[in-house]
């Protein structure tokens, strides 16, 4: 479903990605771990269209991201590392407007809306304006904004960044819900959430990529099996 | 087209949730009726004078006063337009400053949007908010036929004041499209206000400038000036080379801007 070949992303003289390789299969989904500036932000703005690569190639779905961006755009539902709210408008106004930039046909959007709405646990706070809502609150809007229109793959730059651990577990249960259906990447910093959530870890130090497996052969292969936790591998690979 | 005008509405809806706009909306109210009450003694007082010494007698120039269209609205549309000259820069900061600023500026761009539709979204809801803006002075020729009901005659030269009006409206849209150019080159609402203020101020002046030029730069400078442009217009002249001045100055802001959104693109 996504294929990254050789991707480099530089910023003027720096680099932020350096030739990252990596393929995510139909419905599955990848945790993205690294310390803070490791580049995990920057590949997914790539891979939503967002920013153009330096060099190498990105594909969603067969289409690539710099040739044909209507193409993975209609494909890609994406949270920022900000959610992208306009404070002014309320829950509900906001996401009928991302629900028509996203060309939901008008007949159902209601409906779409309020499916999302449920999903996300904000069905309540609709009438609400996004100023008032808490962090939380806001970041669930965030989701639901991504997940308007079912996108086959979803990208979410930490999606349980500002909540409680009770609505922790709750994005995570709802984000394992969503596996097989759609391609799921998401960022974290949170190690134990990778470990409930994801099939598969990239690990990224320094714009490069450090460890990408199966989270079982990945901790098998850096200490003594059950013993290692994916805590123990992760400040390993990303100490140097 | 669709999600342009979706992009439109939502621009309106949050317009009119902030404050700003009715601070604009009330400083266009405020200011044009203190300088409408101005235009208006004016006019009495030179009719009154005229009718003492009889019109031959009083200076050329005074001309003007002998009806409310010329005496009062074509004057009082030279006023908005100077008002609006300081107040768009205001209504269109806000564009796409403030979309980059919020981050919702990557929402537009990752979702299936042509860059082409959000510029023209955007700017449709400016001109919404512009309207509205320069929709308020319609009051000042409504009030006067409303008080003129019973005496002979039209008090106003309806044609003159609708075409004027249509001036007004064009040169709105002007300063819109000029101001969302530098919206989409910054993050900064403050400058892209200061810089939308410092292209148009001078643009306008243009043709103050060009006394000290030689023939033929003074022709050419002084044609590109706004003040000339505008001047037939408001009067109810309708010019065709100004129009296609004014439309091939927006044309240009929009295609400007449509870059500098594609460009967002690669950087």
């Amino acid at each position: 479903m996504i294929e990254v070949r050789q991707l480099t992303r530089r910023y003027r003289d720096r680099v932020a990605i350096e030739d990252l390789s990596f393929s995510v299969r139909e419905g599955e989904i990848l945790g993205f771990l690294g310390p803070n500036g490791a580049g995990k932000s920057t590949t997914m703005k790539i891979l939503t269209g967002f920013l153009p690569p330096s060099a190498g190639s990105v594909k969603v779905g067969g289409f690539d991201v710099v040739t044909q961006p209507m193409e993975v755009k209609r494909r890609i539902g994406y949270l920022p590392e900000t959610p992208p709210l306009y404070p002014e408008l309320t829950v509900h106004g906001y996401l009928k407007f991302v629900a028509q930039l996203k060309g939901l046909p008008g007949r159902g959007l209601q409906a779409e809306v309020e499916r999302v709405a449920g999903l996300t646990g904000v069905g309540h706070v609709l009438a609400r304006g996004l100023q008032h809502l808490s962090k939380g609150y806001k970041q669930r809007v965030g989701i639901a904004q991504a997940l308007l229109g079912s996108p086959p793959v979803l990208i979410l730059d930490e999606p349980t960044e500002g909540l409680d651990p009770t609505q922790r577990a709750e994005v995570r249960a709802l984000i394992k819900s969503l596996a097989g259906r759609h391609t799921v990447i998401l960022s974290t910093h949170i190690l134990p959430e990778v470990t409930m959530t994801c099939e598969k870890v990239l690990i990224l130090n320094q714009g490069k990529k450090v460890a990408y497996d199966d989270l079982r052969s990945l901790t098998a292969a850096h200490g003594h099996a059950e013993h290692t936790s994916l805590e123990e591998v992760f400040i390993k690979l990303t100490a140097a | 087209m669709r999600t342009a005008l979706a992009i439109a509405r939502k621009e309106l809806t949050i317009s009119f949730t902030t404050p700003w706009v009715y601070v604009v909306l009330a400083a266009m109210a405020a200011l044009s009726s203190f300088f409408f009450v101005g235009l208006l003694e004016t006019f009495q007082q030179v009719q009154d004078l005229a009718r003492e010494q009889g019109w031959e007698r009083l200076p050329p120039d005074s001309v003007v006063y002998r009806n409310l269209t010329d005496g009062v609205v074509v004057q009082l549309w030279g006023v908005v337009l100077i008002i609006t000259l300081f107040v768009a820069p205001f209504l269109s900061m806000r564009l796409f400053a403030e979309e980059k600023r919020n981050k919702t500026f990557e929402l537009l761009m990752t979702a299936p949007v042509r860059p082409l539709d959000i510029v023209l979204g955007k700017y449709l809801g400016g001109l919404g908010v512009m309207g509205a803006t320069l929709g308020l002075t319609l009051a000042f020729p409504l009030l006067l036929t409303a008080f003129n009901q019973g005496e002979e005659g039209q008090a106003l030269e309806w044609t003159t004041v609708l075409l004027g009006y249509g001036g007004l409206l064009l040169w709105g849209a002007t300063c819109m499209a000029v101001g969302m150019v530098l919206s989409a080159l910054t993050e900064s609402q403050m400058v892209a206000a200061f810089l939308t203020f410092a292209v148009l101020l001078p643009w306008m002046l243009l043709r103050g400038l060009t006394r000290t030029f030689e023939e033929p730069l003074r022709s050419v400078v002084s044609y590109l000036s706004f003040d000339t442009q505008l001047e037939g217009l408001l009067q109810g002249v309708v010019d065709v080379r100004a129009l296609v001045f004014f439309a091939s100055v927006i044309v240009f802001s929009l295609l400007l801007t449509h870059r500098a959104v594609e460009a967002q693109r690669w950087m």
